[in-house]
């Protein structure tokens, strides 16, 4: 079956079977390879995406399910080649190790300080807390959220 | 270059690739043309091959071949340490592990591929199941590896199963006799760990292309010893090593658990049988069953300590379950056993350890490699030690610390960068311990 769907601000038109998952199609059919898949099981968060503006699991949801949907990936985040704050912060604390966790880390990240740009220590644990690290121990990562969060609302302030 | 770099922040150099997604691990890789590669396992974890119908899987249209053993009669076992792991389970030959590999599918599809995995009939004539190591070394359990015996040395007790035990290593230091005789107290504890997965979050996972031209195989994987496994891949199939390129990709952790070969021969098989470039990739449950763990120990300790609370004598007995195949076993007991004191002087040791072969999946490296488990039973037994002398238990550990110049239970003389003590101080103060150590 045919479905039509947005994926990072461009519209595609991808044939599916009724058992393609959102993570196949992303990786498969569209060669989006950063999303990552580490358990197929909802657990380890390295498949994550946004979906409609709401964190998924790419693994848990089927292509069809995400007809007519809006997705954001890891590709779609860097507007014009600049890297997007959350992806030089994680540069710059020294947040990425093997990196496989990483896409999936940004995405909720990215959700995250999209909903509140200042949150507290305990709102970063909770806004990652789908998202297994097995190198860092994720101070680092934390650290880099809080770096990009500082430096986003900032450059919300220049704005205004 | 130390100015330079040596406590500066510097920004790793593949960090870009790996934030914007471009990074390349296995899975990521494209090939045109390529083939979906399964591996049907074994079906019970101690039983005799009887027989292996492939007929009716090959028959399902997309299937392109299933090797078994039967087409390749010649492979090698491989490993890392020592070669005792089959490439595929021989008819009339022993399956030992729920790891075990009976055949090769190779398909158009990896649904294809899955499906047909589902069809071979595997007759099998069960065995006693051994999963306890002390299980194993009873004198009437039967042998794991029929064809494996000898590495034991001379000192092993003759009341073990020798069949069973993969190695055993010896450590003497002082006079340990002397030592427990010197002591106004002594614990003796027995510590059990369990199995754990390195759990890295990228699967074993891989590409292979046959070169014609060149007579050569490539391999696309992540690997963390890449020139072990090359060699260990050539030795297995009976190539030379310099017709097999291994291509390290982005690796998406390993923390000892890349170092055995895992995706890599069966995938250099099915590029060399089809001629077509091949994927092979792990599910999760698939990575836990057929890869390696943390070795799980049974310490027993016995630790002699003088009243004033200064230790005398440490003997330590350490059995590892390093389950059907040796892997690093040999070297994991060894190290955990000379650790068996951690970061405390004791004049007077004695030790011994063992890697037993069970049916559980097999024990690998892990961080650490045997010494975190070690440090669960000598910090419970400087704990238990504290607490029975009423001593404050940062004080106890203080006082017994390696210093410059002590000497290791193997008898290396710490020369420099010893911080046991200053460790210890930063521990009392970030835990906000309230009792207060004589310095």
């Amino acid at each position: 079956m045919k479905i039509t769907l947005t994926v990072n601000g461009e519209k595609r038109e991808v044939e599916v079977k009724p058992q393609t998952r959102l993570l196949d199609l992303l990786r498969e059919d569209l060669g989006l390879t950063g999303t990552k898949e580490g358990c197929g099981k909802g657990e380890c968060g390295a498949c994550t995406v946004i979906m409609n503006n709401k964190l998924v699991a790419s693994c848990l949801v089927l292509a069809v399910q995400a007809d007519q949907s809006e997705i954001l990936t890891i590709e779609g985040l860097n507007c014009q080649d600049e890297l997007h704050p959350i992806q030089n912060a994680f540069i710059n604390k020294g947040a990425v190790q093997c990196g496989f966790c990483i896409p999936g880390m940004i995405m909720s990240s990215k959700q995250l300080l999209d909903e509140n740009i200042n949150p507290t220590e305990a709102e970063i644990k909770r806004g990652l807390s789908g998202n297994i690290c097995r190198c860092t121990g994720y101070v680092k990562i934390i650290d880099a959220v809080k770096e990009a969060a500082h430096k986003m609302r900032s450059r919300g302030e220049d704005d205004v | 270059m130390s100015k330079r770099y040596v406590g500066k922040d510097m920004l790793k150099v593949d960090a870009e690739s790996k934030v914007t997604g471009r990074a390349q691990y296995p899975s990521d890789l494209k090939f045109d043309n390529c083939l979906h590669v399964k591996i049907k396992r074994a079906t019970y974890p101690h039983a005799i091959l009887k027989d292996l119908d492939i007929n009716r899987a090959k028959n399902i249209d997309g299937v392109v071949d299933i090797i078994t053993a039967k087409d390749y009669p010649n492979l090698n076992k491989f490993g890392l340490i020592i070669k005792d792991q089959d490439v595929l389970i021989k008819m009339g030959e022993k399956m030992k592990f729920m790891g075990d590999a009976l055949a090769i599918i190779i398909a158009e599809t990896e649904e294809i591929a899955l499906k047909a995995r589902d069809k071979i009939g595997v007759e099998i004539k069960k065995l006693e199941v051994i999963t306890d190591p002390l299980r194993a070394i009873e004198k009437d359990a039967p042998p794991i590896h029929e064809d494996l015996s000898g590495l034991c040395t001379d000192y092993l007790k003759p009341n073990l199963n020798q069949k069973n035990i993969l190695v055993d290593h010896y450590l003497k230091k002082g006079d340990v006799k002397k030592g427990f005789t010197e002591a106004d107290l002594i614990v003796e504890n027995e510590y059990r760990t369990q199995h754990i997965d390195q759990l890295p979050l990228q699967n074993e996972s891989g590409y292979a292309l046959y070169d014609d031209k060149k007579d050569e195989i490539k391999i696309w994987a992540a690997s963390q010893w890449l020139h072990d496994t090359q060699a260990d891949v050539a030795q297995s199939i009976n190539m030379s090593k310099e017709k097999i390129r291994i291509i390290q990709t982005a690796i998406g952790g390993a923390f000892g658990k890349k170092e055995d070969v895992s995706v890599h021969i069966h995938l250099a098989l099915a590029a060399l049988h089809t001629q077509r470039p091949v994927k092979l990739e792990y599910t999760r449950e698939e990575s836990m069953i057929a890869q390696s763990k943390r070795h799980p120990l049974i310490i027993k300790a016995k630790t002699g300590v003088s009243s004033n609370g200064y230790l005398t004598a440490w003997s330590v007995e350490v059995i590892g379950d390093t389950g059907a195949y040796a892997s690093s076993g040999p070297a994991v007991v060894h190290k955990g056993m000379y650790h068996c004191t951690g970061p405390y002087n004791v004049e007077n040791i004695e030790g011994t350890s063992y890697a037993i072969y069970t049916n559980n999946t097999y024990g690998g490296a892990m961080r650490g490699f045997g010494t975190t488990q070690m440090a669960f039973a000598y910090e419970s037994q400087m704990d238990i030690l504290a607490h029975k002398l009423n001593i404050d238990p940062a004080q106890f550990r203080y006082q017994n610390a390696y210093i410059t110049g002590s000497v290791t239970p193997n008898g290396q003389k710490l020369g420099k960068s010893v911080n046991t003590k200053r460790t210890i101080e930063s521990v009392i103060d970030l835990a906000k311990w309230e009792g207060e150590i004589n310095k």
